[in-house]
C-alpha cells in the first residue's frame, strides 16, 4: 500500500472509534447501553441490521464466489424478504410487547426457565466460537494480501471494535454500524464502476456480460429439485426463508438491532428497509466479482491467489514441473484473451466454443499448480483427535484448497488507484468491525440478562449493573481475539465450528414458531420438541447428502411437529401465564 | 417511546407496505432472472 493508502485506512480507523466514543455517551442503565434506550430510528436501525449480517468475508468472498463460480450464490437471499414480512406479522409484535432484552428471555414468559436458558446458552456458544472464528478468517485474508503480522491485524481489527462498544453499547454499535453501511455502499459502487472503467478500449460492458453469460458466470436460477445441489432456486427461497426466519427471528446479534427501535412500527420499517436492499446490494457485489473476472481476461492473473502458498509453491516445487505449469498457464491466458475479443467482435457459436474450450485450459491449468502444492505439502498425517471424530460424526469433509477469498484484495491492491486501494481495505475493516461489535454486543446481553440477572442477582444498581455489562463486553471482545489468535493452529476445528450453528438454527426457530403461532403449546413440548429437532437435523446431516440450506428447514419442522404431539400426548394444560405473555 | 400506530410511511399501511416488498421481491427475481438470459 503507498502511503496516500495508509492514511486513508489509519483516518477511517481513528474517525470510527471517535465517532463510536461520541455517540455511545450517556448510558445510565443497561437498557441504554444494550438496546440504546430503545430510541432509535428505522433507517438507523434498518443500517444496522444490515451491517450488521454484511462481514468482511461476505463482502471479499462473495466477489471471489462471482469470480470462481458465477452469481449463483444470490439465491441464498431470496427467501430474505418473503422472511422480513412474516417476522414483521410474527415474532417482532410478540418481542416488542414484551419489552424483552433478549428473544430467549420471551420463552421464559412463554413456557419455562430451561427453555430460555437452553436457547441462550446455544446462542452463546455457537455466535461466541464463531465470532472468534470469523475475525480470524477476515485478518487472516488481509495480513497474508497486505503482509502485516496475523497477530497485530486481529488486535487492531478486534481491539479497535471493543474499544467503543465496551463504552457506547448499543447506541455506538447502530451510529458506527451506519457510518460504517455508508462507506460499504460507498465501496460498493466505486468498485462496480472501477471495474467497468478498467475494461480494455472497445470493450464494453455488453461485452462484458456476453463473455460472462458464455462462460456461465451469469447463470442464477438452477431449477434442479434435487436437495443435494447447492443453491438452486428452490434451496434459496425455502431453505433461505428458514435460515433467514431464524437468522433474523431468533439470532440475539439481530433481534438486538430492531429491539432498540422507538416503536413497532420502527422496529418492523427496520427490517423491511433490509428487504427491499438487500438482494439488490448482494447483485451489485456478485457483479463486481463477475467483472473482475472480465477484468482478467486482459491482465494476467496470479497462478494462485493466495501468495503466500505461491511462495510455497516456488521454493519447494520442482522447477521444471512449476515452470511446466507456468507456461501452460500462461498459454492458456493468450488463447483465452485471443478468443474473448474475437467473441466480443462476433457473437458467433464457433467462437463462443473455442472461448470456453480456452476458459477451461486456464482453469486446468490452475488445478495442475494446487496439484503440484498438494505434491508439495504431501498427505496430512491421520489424526485421531476430538475434532477427527466430530468431523466424522457430523459428516463434515475436510475442506481442498480455496484461494476465493483472496481475488478481490488482491486485484484492489494491483489495480487501483493511489488512496482508492486504502479506501476499500477502509470498507474491508468497515464491514468486518460492524460484524464483530454487533456479535460482542448481543453476547454481553444474552450472557447479562439470561445468565447474570436470571440466576446470580435479580437487582443491582444500575451503575453495577452497567459495569457488569462493560466487562462482559470487553470479555466477549477479548475471547474473540483469543480465539482468533489460536485459530490458526486450531485446523479442521474451524470446519466443525463453522457448521455448528447449522445444527440447531432451524430447530430454535421452531420453538418460536411454537411459542407465537400455538396457544396450547406446552413448555414440555418446546423443551423435547428442541431435542427432537437437533437430533432430525442432525441424522439427516449424518445420512443424507442434503445441503445445509435445507437443515433450518427440517429442524424447524420437526420441532413444531414434536411439540405440538407431546403437548398432546402429555395433556399438560398451557401454562396460565402462556396467554397473556402471548398477547404481551 | 412511540406507539405502535405510528403511521406507516409511504404506503399507509401494513398490508400495502408487506404487498410492496413481495411484488418487490418478485419483481427483482425476475430482473435477474431476465438479467441472466438477455442476448448480450
Amino acid at each position: 500500500m503507498s502511503d496516500l493508502d495508509w492514511a486513508v485506512l489509519v483516518a477511517y480507523l481513528v474517525a470510527v472509534v471517535a465517532f463510536g466514543l461520541w455517540t455511545g455517551r450517556g448510558n445510565r442503565r443497561i437498557e441504554d447501553f444494550f438496546l440504546a434506550g430503545r430510541r432509535m430510528r428505522w433507517w438507523a436501525v434498518g443500517l444496522s441490521v444490515m451491517a450488521t449480517q454484511i462481514s468482511a468475508i461476505t463482502f471479499i468472498g462473495t466477489t471471489g464466489q462471482a469470480y470462481t463460480d458465477g452469481m449463483r450464490f444470490l439465491v441464498f437471499y431470496f427467501g430474505l424478504p418473503f422472511a422480513m414480512v412474516i417476522l414483521c406479522v410474527t415474532l417482532v409484535p410478540f418481542f416488542y410487547r414484551a419489552q424483552v432484552f433478549t428473544a430467549y428471555e420471551y420463552l421464559e414468559r412463554r413456557f419455562d426457565a430451561r427453555t430460555r436458558t437452553l436457547t441462550s446458552l446455544l446462542f452463546l456458544l455457537s455466535r461466541g466460537l464463531s465470532v472468534g472464528v470469523t475475525l480470524y478468517t477476515q485478518t487472516l485474508v488481509l495480513s497474508v494480501i497486505l503482509g502485516w503480522s496475523e497477530p497485530a491485524t486481529i488486535l487492531l481489527m478486534g481491539g479497535s471494535t471493543i474499544l467503543y462498544v465496551v463504552y457506547g453499547g448499543n447506541k455506538s454499535v447502530i451510529w458506527t454500524d451506519v457510518a460504517q453501511m455508508a462507506i460499504i455502499w460507498m465501496g460498493i459502487l466505486l468498485c462496480f464502476g472501477i471495474a467497468v472503467t478498467q475494461l480494455p478500449a472497445g470493450f464494453g460492458l455488453r461485452d462484458a456480460l456476453a463473455l460472462a453469460q458464455t462462460s456461465g458466470r451469469l447463470r442464477v436460477m438452477d431449477t434442479s429439485p434435487s436437495l443435494t445441489t447447492p443453491y438452486t432456486l428452490w434451496s434459496g427461497l425455502i431453505g433461505g426463508l428458514f435460515l433467514m426466519l431464524s437468522y433474523f427471528g431468533c439470532d440475539q446479534s439481530q433481534v438486538q438491532r430492531y429491539l432498540s427501535g422507538s416503536s413497532l412500527t420502527q422496529s418492523r420499517l427496520s427490517l423491511l428497509f433490509n428487504a427491499f436492499l438487500k438482494v439488490p446490494m448482494q447483485f451489485l457485489i456478485l457483479l463486481t466479482g463477475v467483472l473482475v473476472f472480465v477484468f482478467y481476461h486482459f491482465h494476467a492473473p496470479p497462478l494462485l491467489w493466495n501468495p503466500v502458498e505461491m511462495k510455497k509453491l516456488e521454493r519447494h516445487a520442482p522447477a521444471s514441473e512449476l515452470d511446466g505449469v507456468r507456461r501452460s498457464f500462461a498459454a492458456a491466458l493468450e488463447e483465452r484473451r485471443t478468443a474473448a475479443q474475437s467473441y466480443a467482435r462476433t457473437r458467433d457459436a464457433a467462437d463462443a466454443d473455442a472461448y470456453v474450450r480456452a476458459n477451461a485450459a486456464v482453469d486446468a491449468a490452475r488445478k495442475q499448480a494446487i496439484g503440484l502444492l498438494g505434491a508439495v505439502e504431501g498427505p496430512r498425517p491421520p489424526r485421531h483427535g476430538l475434532v477427527e471424530w466430530l468431523m466424522s460424526v457430523l459428516n463434515i469433509k475436510p475442506g481442498g484448497y480455496s484461494d476465493t477469498n483472496y481475488i478481490f484484495p488482491s486485484y484492489i491492491l494491483a489495480h487501483l488507484p493511489r488512496g482508492l486501494a486504502g479506501l476499500v481495505i477502509a470498507v474491508i475493516f468497515a464491514a468486518a468491525m460492524s460484524t464483530l461489535s454487533g456479535e460482542f454486543n448481543s453476547l454481553a446481553t444474552a450472557t447479562m440478562v439470561d445468565f447474570y440477572k436470571r440466576f446470580v442477582t435479580r437487582s443491582a444498581s444500575d451503575e453495577r449493573e452497567l459495569l457488569i455489562s462493560r466487562v462482559l463486553t470487553a470479555f466477549w471482545g477479548g475471547f474473540a481475539c483469543l480465539v482468533a489468535l489460536r485459530a490458526g493452529q486450531l485446523g479442521s476445528a474451524i470446519e466443525v465450528v463453522n457448521r455448528f450453528g447449522s445444527y440447531f438454527y432451524g430447530s430454535i426457530l421452531g420453538v418460536f414458531l411454537l411459542a407465537v403461532l400455538t396457544p396450547r403449546a406446552s413448555a414440555r413440548g418446546a423443551f423435547y420438541g428442541l431435542m427432537i429437532g437437533m437430533a432430525s437435523v442432525f441424522a439427516v446431516s449424518r445420512w443424507t447428502g442434503i445441503h445445509f440450506l435445507w437443515f433450518n428447514v427440517v429442524g424447524a419442522v420437526a420441532v413444531f411437529v414434536s411439540g405440538l404431539a407431546i403437548t398432546a400426548l402429555s395433556a399438560d394444560p398451557p401454562p396460565a401465564r402462556s396467554s397473556e405473555a402471548r398477547a404481551a | 417511546m412511540g406507539s405502535d400506530d405510528e403511521p406507516v410511511p409511504i404506503f399507509g399501511s401494513w398490508p400495502r407496505i408487506y404487498l410492496a416488498v413481495i411484488v418487490s421481491a418478485l419483481a427483482v427475481m425476475a430482473l435477474v432472472a431476465l438479467f441472466a438470459v438477455f442476448p448480450y
